[in-house]
């Protein structure tokens, strides 16, 4: 409880960064804000578990990394023996409906995890920053504290450095750029379209999902539709006759 | 100030679902142009004798600070005719994708790397055979990390029955998923009379989860000359007659309902709780409204005429204002533009008509509606062949002020020696994190 007390403050105080940030782009735009559907509960009734496929989409590259203690880890180690779902963000993002809907959504996914015995030890969260330069594995250690739950397995991952970032923002098709203003001056800001990966234990992606579709409901479903093709293929190994 | 660019950001600063206008019609939560656009790049048939009588894309300089406004400053050639028609843009809007009705190539443009002048960098020329069958790919529609494409016919009898295709960014192909039909529903309710399988536009409203298909023809009609089609009542019954609703995240057709006379684009507001669409039938000339009714069914209705039906005026391209209160229609036969108040989707009204040119096609307008461009051209063998007086294939930017549209410049496609236009996409060096360079060197 108390670190989701915590972790409700710290987003909570991004929505205010956020709302300050949004406020003089409303005024240019004209445009109310809209929270996007992952803060909310899900408009629709999701397509029940196992009743489509999410056919392999493409490999999800390896790549070397830091977790947050600043130990050099393997993007496929992490991959091997749970499903991923992997985030790329930034913690500086302050945009309400970029990053910090991701963590918002995964925080979810989080406690879903922990209160449902079919999803329990199946999911692997991965957030990586796309900003190593600020990021550091303990900028991503305190990040991880705000958010992150007890026994909940979610990693915080960065990058070595912006040379070592490059081919993996490549790989995943994660394309982002730095924010500068009329002189040259780096804003802090990184523009980026939020992407969200479900990936396999064949390391493979199955789903991706922007702003208007990362939603925790239908993420779990679709982990559970894994879940469920795993076993069949199982099934299936296990019966010749089949 | 106004000629800035605002915010064109991705992700941070992405989602506004409430408004698109057709830069606007793009894909839900793709960056946006809000300001002044660079570029237009306008996908071209080659037509032969002009110029080097190849498909292009041509892109055309339209920001009025620019010393090379009003011209194209770019065109990329792919090599023979293959009936272009539509694009469109990846979700990360970096590249974009041009289809060939004839020859189902698909060419992918990266117009990122340098936003005056795309390069082409790959061609998919195995459409039909990993699709299964689908012929005719026609929109380019963005979803997260991959483009859905229409066809429009199939390699079997290339009629109307067909299919979706989904494809990474990269152009990997992903899956098919073909339209239902009377003999293959695939679980979907069959609402009316039709389950013809026809496909021709598409577009998604995520926050319902629903994705709506329109139809129009097959190759053997569409690739037929449009006189002969006409006197060819066998081949006039071959149309589209429905809108799909489908699960969007199972990729499975729920119902089926009947808009006869070949429903074509589909534009959807995006106002929060606004849960409606609109299509316009080429035959029958109306309006029709998709939408949710208060019980959460998608039902599907006409709700005004456009012009005379039986002088067949043709409505071909549409464009939803960003305020989800005008609606641009174009009518290909007599050349108007019509602009309909659908502040009441249950009844649009016209209130306002111009003349644009012969043939006019598509329509496109910016974010602020206050900038509208016009092309002509249909299809290689529907266009017509000899003017009455003016361009026949054009370019044309018009200022609306509200209450009048007023040229800007225009361009001849045929004059220019570039062939006939057709869809038109929106570019920005904002996007990109880019500056306009101190010289851009006009397309000699």
């Amino acid at each position: 409880m108390n670190r989701i007390s915590r972790s409700a403050v710290f987003a909570a105080g991004l929505l205010l960064m956020a709302v300050d940030a949004l406020s003089a782009a409303q005024h240019q735009h004209e445009a109310p804000q809209v929270l996007a559907p992952g803060y909310a509960d899900l408009e629709f009734v999701p397509p029940p578990v196992g009743s489509y496929r999410l056919p392999p989409f493409a490999d999800a590259p390896d790549a070397r990394v830091l977790n947050r203690y600043g130990k050099r880890v393997s993007l496929h180690e992490l991959y091997q023996d749970k499903l991923v779902l992997l985030s790329f963000i930034y913690t500086r993002c302050s945009d309400v409906n970029g990053c910090p809907l991701a963590t918002h959504v995964l925080a979810k996914l989080q406690r879903q995890l922990a209160s449902n015995k079919d999803l329990d030890g199946q999911l692997r969260l991965i957030s990586l920053s796309f900003d190593p330069s600020y990021d550091t594995p303990e900028v991503m250690g305190s990040y991880a504290d705000a958010f992150a739950g007890e026994g909940v397995d979610w990693q915080f991952l960065t990058a070595a450095s912006e040379l070592e970032l490059a081919p993996i923002l490549e790989d995943y098709n994660q394309w982002v750029v730095r924010d500068y203003d009329a002189r040259g001056n780096y804003l802090g800001s990184i523009s980026h379209l939020l992407r969200v990966y479900l990936i396999d234990r064949e390391q493979q992606v199955r789903n991706i999902y922007s702003v208007s579709f990362l939603h925790a409901d239908t993420v779990a479903n679709d982990v559970r539709t894994l879940i469920m093709e795993e076993g069949q293929l199982a099934g299936r190994g296990a019966d010749p006759e089949q | 100030m106004r000629r800035i660019y605002l915010a064109l950001l991705f992700g941070c600063a992405a989602f506004i679902p409430y408004a698109f206008a057709d830069e606007t019609c793009l894909s839900p939560y793709m960056a946006k142009i809000v300001g002044q656009e660079d570029f237009v790049y306008v996908w071209t048939l080659g037509v032969e004798g002009v110029g080097d009588g190849e498909d292009k894309l041509v892109t055309i300089d339209v920001n009025p600070d620019s010393p090379d406004y009003g011209n194209p400053v770019s065109s990329v050639s792919v090599g023979g005719r293959n009936e272009a028609h539509h694009s469109g843009l990846t979700d990360d809007r970096r590249f974009l994708w041009a289809s060939g009705l004839d020859t189902s190539k698909i060419f992918i443009f990266d117009i990122a790397t340098n936003p005056a002048a795309p390069q082409l960098v790959k061609t998919i020329d195995d459409f039909v055979a990993r699709s299964g069958g689908v012929v005719g790919p026609h929109t380019n529609y963005a979803l997260p990390g991959r483009m859905m494409l229409t066809g429009l016919s199939n390699n079997t009898d290339h009629g109307g029955r067909t299919a979706l295709v989904e494809y990474t960014n990269a152009g990997e192909y992903i899956a098919t998923h073909w339209m239902p039909t009377d003999d293959a529903l695939q679980g979907a309710i069959k609402s009316g009379q039709f389950a013809d399988g026809y496909g021709y536009d598409l577009r998604v409203v995520p926050r319902r989860n629903v994705m709506v298909t329109s139809s129009f023809t097959g190759w053997n009609n569409y690739m037929m000359n449009l006189g002969a089609m006409m006197a060819d009542p066998e081949a006039m019954k071959r149309f589209g007659n429905t809108v799909v609703i489908w699960d969007l995240h199972a990729r499975t057709p729920k119902k089926i309902l009947d808009v006869p006379g070949a429903p074509l684009e589909i534009r959807c507001a995006w106002g929060s709780g606004k849960n409606y669409c609109f299509t316009s039938t080429a035959l029958t000339s109306k309006i029709w409204l998709i939408y949710e009714d208060d019980a959460g069914e998608w039902q599907a209705k006409e709700v005004a005429d456009i012009g005379d039906a039986s002088k067949i005026p043709l409505p071909v391209d549409i464009s939803i204002a960003a305020d989800d209160n005008l609606l641009w229609v174009n009518t290909w036969n007599d050349g108007l533009v019509r602009l309909f108040d659908i502040s009441d989707p249950h009844a649009p009204a016209e209130v306002f008509q111009q003349q644009i040119g012969e043939q006019v096609n598509m329509v496109s307008q910016s974010w602020d509606g206050e900038r509208v461009y016009f092309t002509s051209s249909l299809l290689a063998n529907w266009d017509k062949q000899e003017t009455t007086g003016g361009d026949l294939q054009y370019f044309k930017l018009y200022s609306w002020d509200g209450e009048s549209l007023k040229p800007d410049f225009h361009i001849d496609f045929i004059e220019a020696g570039l062939g006939a236009p057709h869809q038109m996409r929106f570019g920005a060096y904002a996007l990109y994190g880019k500056k306009r360079p101190q010289q851009v060197s006009q397309l000699q």
